[in-house]
This record gives structure tokens, sequence and C-alpha cells, in this order.
């Protein structure tokens, strides 16, 4: 009782954070305005408030995701990146762009989640041995499926050179091109994404304990599983198409999250959606601000502080592997 | 009342349990004996509902095992299992909460009479003491009655415990035991549970379970289970009984 009207007062707080880092962020940016021309101003309007608002949807689905994946692979080391399922919705994506679906308005995220949904099946066949996933098959496969993937990228690329520009922004990960259109696209996935995984919060520590001890404590395991496995690619397939790959952001927001609060998901999962939206946008903000007029990457910005992380969290687990 | 009816299983290939068929009483403590590959595990598992066999049928208060949702199963059958998880970071009593999950939905918290069958079971089992601690800070034997707590918690009328003393020394060994034939007497909690050690088996649990060769040797009690005889075929070894003892004698073990 207590405990659920900290988690709501601590959401609350983080909401209006967020909310206030969104406003500071907008109004940061190459061209200046004051307070009366912002408001009138369609760079505002257009570009800025699109970016913001995706930047934080991408960073709440990412770290949700992250945080899902690490309690049902029972693996601290995993997130959509890590694991090669973001890739995997790239090559959707760059399929769609080919095939020139960017025209309908789900067709990039509908080819990025079949791609994805491969790939997180082709994880489960290669790294799953009975009931158990071994921490360096699963990251190993992971890992090969991510090079795999790039050259089969790299190769359409050849093969289509003309569209070679829109196809290499889905690999790198930014927010430039964020319009209106990536919002309503985003925010209705999202939503309905964070809604599945939060229903099952509960459920997520149980799988910890392991999946025999989790369904002997009366949680229906395969299904839990596979539904929290398709929502959250479903994020992840529509976050990439939206933006393109961006790396350890649901590495980094739930495990500084843990540390914090420790590790249970009810906790965890609703803070990750507003800490992941501030990480994001933050990270966002720096990407285009540091050295105007010219733009970083925002996944270079996400792998300098993730990589890091992955490495600290590895040489700390290395007693488990 | 537990009713197994011509229960085979097989894992692929492999026949691990053939025609097994018994009833366990409520309010009975009997264990499960046989040597390393005689099934034990899986038959326990099976009656958990954690695999379902291939032939015969397991039904648990009138109703077969494979009919119930897994919130009705986990309110009927508790399980701990042989080895328990270690590297978890929730604390003894975040622990032992997760056996109420069977009574809770979906999104809601525990409720006060949750804490309270928690702090009741932990007092029971002797660990509310390390409410705060977490796995790796406790040892075997704390560890051990957390799990069971837990089941505990489920407040089913059936536990089944998977060989829940073999990494304790012998005086935890004991402990876990009177722990579990206190919970049979006072609740009338039927109890099954997998053990390795003979002995113990003859000193805590009136009636057994005894394999051989993937088949039911024998069902009834245990002094009557553990006579030369049927050691000598089940384990290989010929045995004697002194004082209510078991004396056993590597000379005569045959390849088995």
């Amino acid at each position: 009782m207590k405990r659920r009207l900290n988690i709501w007062l601590v959401s609350a707080g983080l909401a209006l954070l967020m909310a206030a880092a969104m406003l500071v962020c907008s109004t940061m940016g190459v061209v200046r305005f004051d307070r009366t021309e912002l408001l009138q101003s369609p760079i505002f309007w257009n570009l800025r408030l699109p970016r913001v608002v995706l930047s934080v949807l991408v960073g709440a689905a990412l770290s949700v995701c992250g945080a899902t994946y690490q309690s049902v692979f029972r693996n601290p080391l995993t997130d959509p990146y890590v694991l090669g399922i973001s890739s995997g919705a790239s090559l959707g994506a760059a399929i769609a762009i080919v095939l020139g679906l960017q025209s309908y308005l789900w067709g990039v995220g509908a080819m990025a989640l079949m791609t994805a949904l491969l790939t997180i099946l082709l994880i489960f066949k290669v790294a799953s041995t009975g009931n158990r996933m071994h921490t360096t098959t699963l990251l190993l496969t992971g890992v090969c499926l991510t090079f795999l993937i790039t050259a089969a990228i790299s190769l359409l690329m050849a093969l289509h050179q003309d569209k070679m520009e829109s196809i290499i922004f889905w690999t790198m990960g930014s927010f430039a091109s964020a319009s209106w259109m990536d919002v309503t696209i985003v925010l209705p996935v999202t939503l309905l994404g964070i809604g599945v995984v939060l229903y099952y919060s509960k459920d997520l520590n149980l799988l910890l304990t392991g999946s025999e001890t989790a369904q002997s404590l009366g949680v229906e395991v395969e299904k839990v599983r596979r539904r929290l496995l398709l929502f959250t690619t479903l994020m992840v397939a529509f976050s990439v198409s939206a933006c393109g790959v961006i790396g350890f952001v649901g590495l980094v927001v739930p495990h500084c999250i843990r540390l914090v609060c420790g590790s249970d998901n009810r906790r965890i999962i609703p803070y990750s959606i507003f800490v992941g939206g501030i990480f994001l946008l933050l990270c966002d903000t720096v990407a285009r601000t540091l050295i105007p007029p010219n733009e970083l990457p925002v996944g270079s910005i996400t792998s300098l502080l993730g990589a890091p992380m992955f490495i600290y969290l590895l040489y700390k687990s290395k007693r488990r592997i | 009342m537990i009713e197994v009816k011509n229960l085979s299983y097989s894992y692929g290939k492999k026949e691990i349990l053939r025609d097994l068929s018994f009833t366990i009483g409520d309010g009975t403590f009997t264990a499960i004996l046989g040597a390393n590959g005689s099934g034990k595990t899986t038959l326990l598992r099976c009656i958990a509902g954690l695999t379902a066999a291939q032939q015969g049928h397991i039904d648990i208060d009138g109703q077969a095992i494979g009919s119930y949702n897994a919130r009705e199963r986990a309110r009927k059958v508790a399980l701990v299992q042989q080895h328990p998880q270690t590297d978890l970071e929730f604390s003894a009593f975040e622990t032992v909460l997760m056996g109420r999950n069977p009574y809770q939905r979906h999104l809601q918290n525990e409720s006060k009479a949750d804490w309270d069958i928690v702090e009741q079971v932990m007092r029971q089992t002797n660990t509310f003491h390390l409410r705060f601690s977490l796995p790796g800070e406790m040892s075997g034997g704390e560890l051990q009655r957390v799990m069971i707590a837990r089941a505990l918690a489920q407040q089913t009328p059936y536990l089944l415990l998977d060989e829940p003393t073999s990494s304790l020394d012998i005086a935890h060994q004991f402990e876990i035991m009177e722990l579990l034939t206190d919970i049979n007497r006072n609740e009338g909690k039927t109890i099954l549970i997998v053990v390795h050690d003979l002995n113990l088996a003859l000193r805590y649990c009136p009636e057994t379970i005894l394999l051989y060769d993937k088949s039911l040797l024998f069902k009834g009690s245990t002094k009557e289970a553990l006579v030369n005889e049927r050691i000598q075929k089940a384990f290989g070894v010929s045995s004697e009984n002194i004082g209510g003892y078991l004396k056993f004698d590597s000379a005569n073990r045959k390849e088995c």
C-alpha cells in the first residue's frame, strides 16, 4: 500500500521532470528565439517539438524493452541492441525502402516488425538449451546476427545505390528527420507496448527466479513470455522504423534505476518510461547542439555512455558467466 | 488426494518412468526413494504439473493436474526445488511474498493479509530475522528455509520437495526434516519429498514410494520398504537395520 503510493509519487515526479526537460530542450538549438518568436515559429512547431516528443517516446520504449529483456532472458547484459533485435528491425526497414513502402503509413514499421520477430525467433532457437539460456551463447548469437544483418544491409545498399542515403540513416540512428507523422505512428504502439509490460511487471519479477519456479508460483510462463516478447519487439520495430538503430538505451537506463531502487520490476518498468525518455532526449539535444551547425548521430552518444556500462556489467557479472 | 494412474514418461526416446500407479492420501508424509536415474525428480515434476507425461494421468483432488491453470495449480501444489537460486537481488521477505502471487491479480499489490501470512510463515520457519537478507548473504540451510517459507505462503494442501537437504550438513538436514514433520503434524499438510539419504527417510517419513528401474517397486510404510531385500534390489547394496538405523555393506555391491 505504502509502496504503491511511493511508486505513484516517484513516477509523477519523474513525469514532471520529463515535461520540464522537454520544454527546456525544445528552446535549445542553432536558431535562437525569444519567447514570443518561439511560439510563432514553424521551426519550433514542426521541427523541434516533434523531434523532442519522438526522442522521449523512443527513449521510453527502448528502456522498457531493455528492462523486459533483462528479466525474460534472466540476463543483465541484454537490450534490444545487444541482442541484435534493433538490427533485425533495421533490415526490415531497409527492405521496405527498397520496395518503396515508405509511402504507406505503417509499411516500414510492419516490415521492420517482421524481421525483428524473425531475429528473436532465431535467437531463441540458437541460444536456448533446455530451460536456460547461457549468457555467452545469448550474447554471441546477438553479435553474430548483427554482423549478418549489417552485411545484408550493405548488400542491399550496393544493389540499390539510389536509396543508399535513406538506408544509411536507418543503420546510424538519428532524430534529424523527425516529423509529426513519425510521432503519430510511434505513439500508439509505444503506449500499447508499455501498457502490456506494466500489466505483467509482477510476472517479470517471478520470471527472474527461473521459468520452473515462476510456473509453480502461478505464472503461465510460456504465454506471458510470448506476449512480452511480441509487444516489446513491436515497440523496437516501430522505434527503429522512425529513427533507426540507437544502441544501449535499454541497458543504461534500467541499470541506473536498479542501482538506486533495487530489482523490483514494479518500480523499474514505470521509472524506465520517464528516465528513458529524459535520457534519450538529453542525448539527442547534445547531438544536435554540441557542434552547431553540424549534428552528431545520437546513436554514437548513447554508445559512448552505454558501451563502457556494458563492459562494467560484464566485469561485475564475470563470476556468474 | 493425489492419484497417479499408469503414468509413463519419456524424454525424447529415453524412457524415464514406466507404468506407475499409486495413491497418496491426505495428510501423509511420503518419501520418494530410488537410485540415481530411477525417475524420482521426474515423478515429482509431473505431480507438480511442470511437465506432462505422455501416458497415464495424475489427478489432484479428483481433477487432472493438466486441467488446472497455473494460478489454480499454484494454490494446490507448492514445490521446493533442489538448488535455490543464489544470484537474485530480492530480499528474503520479497522472496516469500512471491508465494502469495497465485492469490493476487495483475497490477494488484500485496494486501495486509498477504503481509501477515508472510510474517507468520517466516516466523514458523525461523527466517523472520533474515527478512532483509539477500540470497547471497544467507547460508544454504537458511536459504532452503526461506524457500520452504515461500512454499508455505502459497497455502497449498500439498507440498512437494526435491531433495531439499542435499547440500546441507547433518544438523541442518535434521532441522529441515523436523520443520517438515511439524508442518505435516500440526497443519495436516500432505508432504511428498524426494530423499537421497535412506536413514533420513526412515527417521522422518512414515510412508515411502520406492522406485526401481523406472517403475514402482514398493509403496507403503517406510519400515517395510527399507528391508534388506528391497534395498538390495533398488540400490544394489546390502544393509542391516540396527535399532532403526541402516548400516550398509558395500562389499556385496552389485552392478546395477
